[in-house]
């Protein structure tokens, strides 16, 4: 198959996936806590995913569910890549103590996993949707910040760089208009890989509970039926669903994140697939 | 009168273990209007040179003298003062090279950069500046032209861009670095004319070059430089016309139309520079005194300098 096709399939999976989330309240006009129907129906003509242990709509929680969940991987991945950019060009360019300084700490922070440390900062905290976010798009930034600063110095001693200074630019103008746009294309690269695996960690994150439980989001979902007996039941319309979702939209981001960086990464090999 | 007034300059860097002296005790002053040209061999200095005039010497320089812009001391100027002198006042075109020029921006945005980080006209106005100086560089078409970017343009084509870039703000002065460095001798004299037709002919030019076909086309004054230090300075045509030191003889002797004489042996290391006169160890007439003793740069005429003990 090629490039091309899975390119475009992922963007356009993507984007039912997105207009599913905007236009929630149009496809599930009762909402994902109302009350329609009798306990754990399985799938029919009225429900088409069926009801949990409390008779509410599956298909509805899904949809609505699909807000949470892209909007954390959304968040997370857009904080992550902003603090990653800013401070990856900044030790990139001016180099010197600063710049030494961040890279240990990188070097002793990378080794730490990323999902216990969460779970550990998130029990002290106990956060929100989005406090959770800001947190994980600072944990998510640390990779990013090595590759940001890596291409930087680079580019910080190339002759063009040099001639904007000959021209009267100040370091700020220099890093904003020359520098930046020439990262950006790795940026973008980052910003659709961050947000693919930051999402899947953020489902796992709702799944244990880490924040509110009253959200809808995938991982409650598939968090309620699992405490529920769903699993032991065989009540397969109670957890495929929200599983499929989250393998999907994974799917599509890492292929468009694998496309990108093939495009702008000469070093990867095309010949993947 | 002095446009720039560089005295006692010295750049040296320091590695492990030892210090490197780029330039050393270098006075020299690039008059307004004057068209001077700064020649030596590679890793002789002649980049340094421009760098500290710039004010853009890496940090790990250690520099001292005095370079005076007018009645303004640049050397020691804080990074605020020179952005606003740097190509508003004082322009450079750099050495044409691959990424001289931002891959990612058009080149009719990068032209107009300068005028607008310098605040000298609107977003508007800067940009049909832009246009009216690539028509006046050469360029057919300057609205397409504008929206391209670097790779799209040739060699040739790359070095009329950066001589847009130092000539847009209109400066009192333009360092040229090896501006023809990679052309080839079609394209090469081309921009020579340009260059003369745009920048020696009404502005004040400092030339930094190896080649002394180049200099002697652009320039009306010339300075040789030998391992950090001047050798030579005066007039384009008496230098050339009538060399005194025997390392300018030398250079004039090697070039193609004299018979490719080179001059024998290696610059010295500019760790390792000889007590006595540095050209001493290569120079045919040398004497037992030039090992021992540094010859100064003395005045032989009005015009003209020389740093060798025959003119004693």
């Amino acid at each position: 198959m090629s490039r091309k096709i899975i390119l475009w399939g992922s963007v356009a999976v993507l984007c039912i996936y997105i207009g599913i989330a905007l236009a929630a309240p149009l496809i599930a006009p009762l909402g994902p806590t109302a009350i329609t129907g009798k306990p754990l129906q399985p799938p029919d003509n009225r429900h088409i995913f069926g009801t949990n242990n409390i008779g509410q709509d599956i298909f509805a929680q899904l949809v609505y569910g699909s807000r949470i969940t892209l909007l954390f991987g959304f968040f997370s991945a857009l904080f992550s890549v902003l603090i990653s950019t800013g401070i990856g060009i900044v030790i990139g360019y001016y180099g010197g103590l600063v710049d030494e300084i961040v890279c240990r700490a990188i070097d002793i922070f990378m080794p730490i996993p990323m999902f216990p440390l969460l779970i550990v900062l998130t029990t002290f905290f106990s956060p929100g949707v989005i406090e959770v976010s800001l947190l994980m798009g600072i944990l998510g930034s640390v990779y990013g910040i090595r590759i940001i600063r890596t291409q930087v110095l680079s580019l910080a001693r190339t002759n063009f760089v040099e001639g904007a200074r000959a021209i009267g630019a100040s370091d700020f103008q220099i890093m904003y208009r020359h520098i930046l746009p020439n990262v950006m294309p790795i940026v973008m690269v980052k910003f659709v890989s961050a947000s693919q695996h930051l999402l899947v960690m953020g489902v796992g994150l709702s799944f244990i509970g880490l924040w509110d439980t009253s959200t809808i989001d995938w991982g409650t979902m598939i968090q309620n039926a699992y405490s529920q007996g769903g699993i032991a039941l065989g009540l397969w319309w109670w957890i495929l669903p929200p599983g499929i979702a989250v393998i999907g939209i994974s799917l599509a981001l890492a292929m468009i994140g694998y496309s990108f960086e093939e495009k702008f990464n000469p070093r990867v090999e095309v010949n993947r697939i | 009168m002095g446009l720039i007034r560089i005295s006692g300059l010295r750049v040296a860097f320091s590695t492990c273990s030892e210090e490197i002296r780029a330039v050393d005790a270098v006075d020299l002053d690039i008059r307004s209007g004057d068209s001077l040209s700064l020649i030596g061999e590679s890793g002789c200095g002649k980049t340094v040179m421009g760098m500290a005039i710039m004010g853009l010497l890496p940090k790990n320089a250690m520099i001292s003298g005095s370079i005076r812009y007018g009645d303004q001391e640049i050397l020691s100027a804080p990074d605020r003062t020179m952005q606003q002198i740097r190509g508003k006042e004082i322009a450079m075109i750099s050495q044409n090279s691959a990424n001289a020029l931002d891959p990612v921006m058009t080149i009719g945005d990068q032209i107009a950069e300068p005028l607008l980080i310098h605040r000298l006209l609107p977003t508007t106005e800067a940009r049909s500046e832009t246009l009216r100086l690539l028509s006046a560089l050469g360029f057919d078409e300057p609205e397409t032209a504008a929206g391209r970017y670097p790779h799209e343009f040739s060699g040739g084509m790359r070095e009329r861009i950066l001589i847009a870039l130092a000539l847009i703000c209109n400066p009192r002065l333009i360092i040229a670095d090896e501006p023809t460095a990679g052309l080839d001798a079609q394209v090469k004299s081309q921009i020579l004319r340009l260059i003369k037709k745009q920048i020696a002919s009404n502005r004040t030019l400092f030339l930094i070059t190896h080649d002394m076909g180049t200099a002697s086309f652009l320039s009306t004054r010339i300075a040789v430089m030998y391992a950090g230090e001047l050798v030579e300075a005066g007039p384009t045509k008496e230098v050339l016309a009538m060399p005194r030191h025997p390392y300018t003889q030398g250079l004039l002797a090697s070039l193609p139309s004299a018979g490719l004489h080179p001059i024998p042996g290696m610059s010295p290391a500019p760790a390792h520079l000889p007590k006595g006169c540095r050209f001493c160890a290569r120079c045919p007439s040398a004497t037992d005194r030039c090992s021992t003793l540094h010859p100064p740069l003395k005045e032989t005429s009005n015009t003209r300098q020389v740093r060798c003990f025959l003119y004693d």
